[in-house]
């Protein structure tokens, strides 16, 4: 028998091949998962958000591009205020394909007797309605034997709220119409902008015959357009028809859309609402990474002997790094796949769950590049929170077999591992800014990340050393625990890192949401009218406003003029080549409301430029609100050209205001000098506002007067709106709760996986305490007061610091007044508390009930 | 005699702690020619260990000059040492060591997958056969006995020829009859390789069986002994 072959003394390479290292890697899994659970537990939760975020968004996607011709009513549409279309125009647009009419205007719908009313979003339809899909109504054989004649269809909403059933007839304008359906699907609903009152549908004869019809009312009217099947449908010929048409038509003002964006507001807000959740997942991920820092630790400590057996064998530094490399790598995998895997499942629940509020069904579509995105955070996150105590792994000596020393890795990682780390978070960086619009926002977040490890990093840190300084306590327990916080491998460092981490960004979102709450909720209603009066026409203010007066003595009343029109340059530039920021985007997309003034409005103040003459006959002038004419580039002395009534008006800006938009006292973005706009035909918008002490009937009993005497005005009570906003607020605030309670989950089992970490020392400890004579209480008692003065410690700083970050968030990015609540931090804490005894109280019963004599054997 | 394999030169180990510094070696000088064999023996705490470490590079020596195959330990870094070490130096440790979720082969295989050496896996069960394992190559050290895995253990200390064996307390953990077989292994496949063998014991019966036996007391060479032993002879003696 002879010895292996002289081959194995002399190497054919010095570092060993990839291939083996891979091989040893994988073989070191085979202890299993244990150890790393709460690795891919944060990985696998931080990368399904941001999974679940980008699918949730393809899905809508993909629900908008197929049924985007349906949601927008035919391939194009053209829509603008008050005026019609002409002749000329609806030739030009006919040459495109089968056109279709129709006509919404918000009016109030009442009973026969006046006694019941209500505000409604009125449609009117020519009988090529609608050009693709169908209407679905109940009660009547088919919508056009419905629409026939003085026939409406009406959201059953609308029939409940008047006490009305099909059959009834009830009032529009001048006219009373039968009701012969009720309304249930509107495949063009999403097209018309979101809707504040139920809709009713007539035909476009009964329309004209309601003498709603009148100059300057506010009616969208609006074309859609259906080409030949034969016609090229793709992106980029409808955009070029869409282009053509408005410079075969340079002054109808057209707002033109077509079916791949049928609701560019909506696509907006579903991307910034994307953004925002994939940031919460981010930030979820980077408090998960906390954890993954500590788990790789923990796994790299309890291997200390392997390393070291692996030194003794002669493993290089780089050869131990590239093993244990490898088994994170398949660690990351893993909990990377799961993350994607439930991910991917979130737009099919949402979808069952939430469909029918949601724009457009969603469709199980994801883009393989919301996977890879997601992914690649993941991997990101993992490698660079797992870098540094990998590094440190080949500063694991052979000595340790020889000696029993406290098996703990320490130093610093080589300079390649600092320098890895250090790409590795310019890359996180650069996906997250590159993936994030506007990104001010991915700035912010990725700052505070970075801040808030920093800050206790640096805490762990101090709080240690203070330890170790402060006189023992009399208290065997509390000595216990003051020892403990201060011994250098203890639980001071992860957890204060992990508990401030997690907690300063629950308190950071708790307060931005008080912020939210109360500028929405407690503020508005103090400072608003009561009621908003639309479609005022201006002969018959004074007997409105008499009226007004005699019934509801003290009552205040502020009017202004009311236009719509749409911005078409700014300085001489299109708005379509205008570079706008996301944040002032809406203002040069459709129709605003634009008024005229005399005098400053009521709750606007000049900053810049002087406002005009009471008597002034010049140019056009207009006054711009500041924040946006900021946002915009535009000031002082440039112009701005408005369609009104299919006419363009150019204008000079005479003065920037600032607005307080949340008094909801009328105002506008644009006011301009009397003489530009008062020849055009319009009516006024006002506001009432009621004394104090009018009694609930009195108010009912007014608005019912004022729908009897004037048909044609619309009375919204801003109660409802307010109402109607506070719902959207609660699903909004369900969302971001839900969001919140993700990072809590990271915060969670990041704690978890933090006091896991010691769990093994703690037992050897509690075992070593019990033979020598200490009762379960006293350890009990130990562990309860380092807890304590862990966890006080870190909720002081993360209040400040979430604080801060709060702060910034609200001031900065909602640009909103911050509050700060101690309701809400309280209520965090109180969480936070609950999880820590939840977490310790779990840790310290598996230290109570460890058999000693095992433990005493092996060590 | 041959050329020493290890000369030590009035070599200092001073480890800091902190209760202060102890003086681990204090100036110990000693030459180990090759394929020899040497035993160094003393109370607890008298530095043999540490002086183990050292010739293995696994302790820096705080002073004095460390010369293993003719090269300064004291000149190479942590990785030179690692890798001289895979290739020059075997060790056997008391308490084995085996990498719990590897395999018997796995284990022995590992210093030849490390250095990139080719048929690591041949080579490793070809060295398990010789001590004794064929059988039982696939076990996990958790499945064999002591004495199986001490076995392992050697194998794997041997597997790439070293030119040095470093053994502590190598029989430390067993029984009588298994010591006596793994020190009967040990000695043999030295014997076969034409290694040097230096092996830390307090067991005066093994520390009889080598040529040499060096006696440390607090941190020095207290007695250095020489003798004549043949491998029968060391047969002879064990048996």
């Amino acid at each position: 028998m002879t010895i292996a072959s002289e081959t194995a003394r002399r190497p054919t390479s010095a570092t060993g091949g990839w291939r083996s290292i891979v091989a040893i890697g994988m073989r070191e899994l085979r202890s299993g998962l244990s150890g790393f659970y709460v690795f891919i537990a944060c990985l696998a939760l931080g990368v399904m958000v941001i999974a679940a975020v980008g699918a949730l968004g393809d899905a809508m996607r993909a629900g908008f591009a197929r049924q985007g011709e349906i949601l927008l009513g035919g391939d194009l549409t053209f829509a603008r205020m008050h005026a019609r279309g002409t002749d000329a125009e609806r030739r030009v647009l006919a040459s495109l394909g089968t056109v279709s009419e129709t006509a919404t205007m918000r009016t109030m719908a009442r009973t026969l007797d006046g006694a019941e009313q209500a505000l409604t979003e009125l449609k009117a339809v020519d009988a090529s309605y609608p050009l693709a899909g169908t209407i679905a109504v109940a009660g009547a054989a088919s919508f056009s034997e419905a629409t026939a004649g003085l026939g409406a269809v009406a959201d059953p909403m609308l029939l409940e709220r008047l006490g009305l059933k099909v059959g009834d007839r009830m009032r529009l304008g001048d006219l009373e119409v039968d009701i012969r359906a009720t309304l249930v699907a509107e495949p063009d609903a999403v097209a018309d902008r979101l809707t504040y009152g139920p809709r009713v549908l007539v035909s476009m004869a009964t329309f004209e015959a309601s003498g709603l019809v009148q100059p300057g009312t506010l009616i969208r009217w609006r074309y859609a357009v259906k080409q030949n099947a034969a016609a090229a449908s793709d992106r980029d010929t409808l955009k070029a028809l869409r282009t053509a048409t408005a410079a075969r038509l340079p002054e109808a003002g057209f707002s033109a859309l077509d079916r791949h964006d049928p609701n560019p507001q909506i696509t907006r807000t579903l991307d910034r609402l994307r953004q925002f959740l994939i940031l919460i997942g981010l930030a979820s991920l980077l408090v998960g990474g906390v954890g993954i820092a500590n788990a790789v630790s923990t796994f790299i400590d309890k291997r200390v002997k392997v390393i070291a057996t692996m030194r003794s064998v002669g493993a290089t530094g780089r050869q131990v790094i590239g093993i244990f490399l490898v088994q994170i790598l398949a660690m990351s995998v893993i909990g990377i796949a799961i993350g994607l895997a439930l991910g991917v499942l979130v737009p099919t629940i949402v979808d069952r769950l939430y469909g029918d509020m949601l724009p457009v069904r969603a469709e199980l579509s994801v883009a393989p590049q919301s996977l890879a995105i997601a992914g690649l955070y993941g991997l990101l996150v993992a490698l660079l929170f797992a870098l540094w105590p990998l590094g440190r792994a080949e500063n694991v000596r052979a000595s340790v077999l020889f000696r029993e020393q406290l098996q703990t890795t320490q130093g610093r990682p080589r300079v390649v591992i600092l320098v890895a780390i250090a790409v590795i978070l310019a890359l996180l960086i650069g996906l997250a800014l590159s993936t994030s619009e506007p990104k001010r926002i991915a700035f912010y977040v990725i700052g505070g990340l970075i801040a808030m490890l920093v800050v206790f990093s640096a805490l762990g840190v101090v709080v240690t050393r203070l330890a170790r300084r402060v006189p023992r306590p009399s208290s065997p327990s509390l000595a216990l625990a003051v020892r403990n916080i201060g011994a250098p491998d203890g639980l001071t460092r992860s957890v204060i890192l992990s508990l401030g981490t997690g907690l300063s960004l629950l308190v950071a979102v708790a307060l931005a949401n008080a912020s939210l709450v109360d500028e929405l909720k407690s503020r508005l209603p103090e400072q608003s009218p009561d009621y908003f009066l639309l479609d005022v026409p201006k002969d018959k203010l004074g007997e409105l406003s008499k009226f007004v007066m005699d019934r509801v003595p003290g009552a205040t009343m502020i009017d202004a003029a009311m236009l719509r029109g749409r911005l078409v340059k700014l300085k001489g530039t299109p708005v379509e080549q205008v570079k706008a920021p996301p944040e002032a985007q809406w203002v040069l997309s459709g129709d605003r409301g634009l008024s005229y003034s005399q005098a400053v409005p009521d709750g606007s103040t000049v900053t810049l430029g002087e406002w005009w003459p009471a008597d002034y006959a010049g140019p056009p002038l207009v006054s711009f609100e500041r924040e946006l004419a900021e946002k915009l580039g535009v000031t002082v002395g440039d112009s701005v050209t408005v369609n009104v009534l299919g006419r363009n008006i150019d204008a000079k800006i005479s003065n920037l205001r600032d607005v307080k938009w949340e008094s909801l006292a009328i105002n506008f973005v644009l006011v301009f000098s009397p003489n530009t706009l008062r020849a055009a035909p319009h009516n006024l918008l006002a506001t009432i506002t009621l004394p104090d002490g009018v009694s609930p009937a009195a108010e009912a009993d007014l608005a019912r007067q004022l729908g009897r005497t004037f048909p044609s005005v619309s009375a919204i009570r801003v109660r409802d709106a307010i109402d109607q906003v506070n719902v959207v607020f609660a699903k909004i605030m369900t969302a971001v709760q839900a969001a919140g309670s993700v990072t809590l989950a990271a915060g969670a089992l990041v704690l978890a996986g933090a006091l896991a970490t010691a769990q093994r020392r703690r037992v050897l400890e509690a075992v070593i305490l019990r033979t020598i004579g200490a009762r379960r209480s006293q350890i009990l008692a130990a562990h309860a007061y380092e807890y304590a003065l862990l966890a006080s410690i870190a909720a002081v700083v993360a209040i400040l610091l979430g604080g801060t970050v709060a702060y910034i968030a609200v001031t900065q990015v909602m640009e909103l007044d911050f509050v700060f609540s101690l309701n809400a931090v309280f209520q965090t804490l109180g969480v936070a508390a609950a999880l820590i005894a939840l977490f310790g109280g779990i840790g310290t019963w598996g230290v109570l009930r460890a058999p000693a004599v095992p433990l005493l054997r092996s060590e | 005699m041959s050329d020493p394999i290890i000369a030590l030169e009035n070599v200092q180990l001073t480890l800091t702690s902190r209760a202060g510094a102890v003086n681990i070696l204090r100036g110990v000088s000693l030459d180990v020619a090759g394929g020899s064999t040497a035993a160094i023996v003393g109370p607890s705490g008298s530095g043999k260990t540490s002086l183990l470490m050292v010739m293995a590079g696994l302790e820096r020596a705080t002073s004095g000059k460390v010369l293993v195959s003719g090269r300064n330990l004291q000149d190479l870094g942590e990785d030179a040492l690692a890798v001289f070490r895979g290739a020059e130096i075997g060790i056997v440790f008391q308490s084995f060591h085996l990498v719990p979720t590897m395999t018997a082969l796995e284990n022995v295989a590992l210093p030849l997958e490390l250095a990139g050496a080719s048929g690591a896996f041949e080579t490793a069960r070809a060295l398990l056969d010789e001590v004794g394992l064929g059988p039982r190559v696939d076990h996990f050290p958790a499945q064999l006995s002591g004495g199986e895995q001490q076995r392992v253990a050697i194998a794997r200390a041997l597997s790439r020829k070293p030119r040095l064996i470093l053994a502590d307390e190598p029989t430390g953990n067993l029984d009588g009859k298994t010591g006596r077989q793994i020190v009967d292994l040990l000695f043999g496949l030295r014997a076969r390789m034409g290694a040097t063998l230096v092996l830390v014991t307090h067991d005066e019966r093994l520390a009889d069986m080598a040529d040499r036996v060096v006696r440390m007391a607090d941190g020095r060479i207290a007695s250095d002994e020489r003798r004549v032993a043949t491998a029968p002879a060391v047969r002879a003696a064990v048996q």
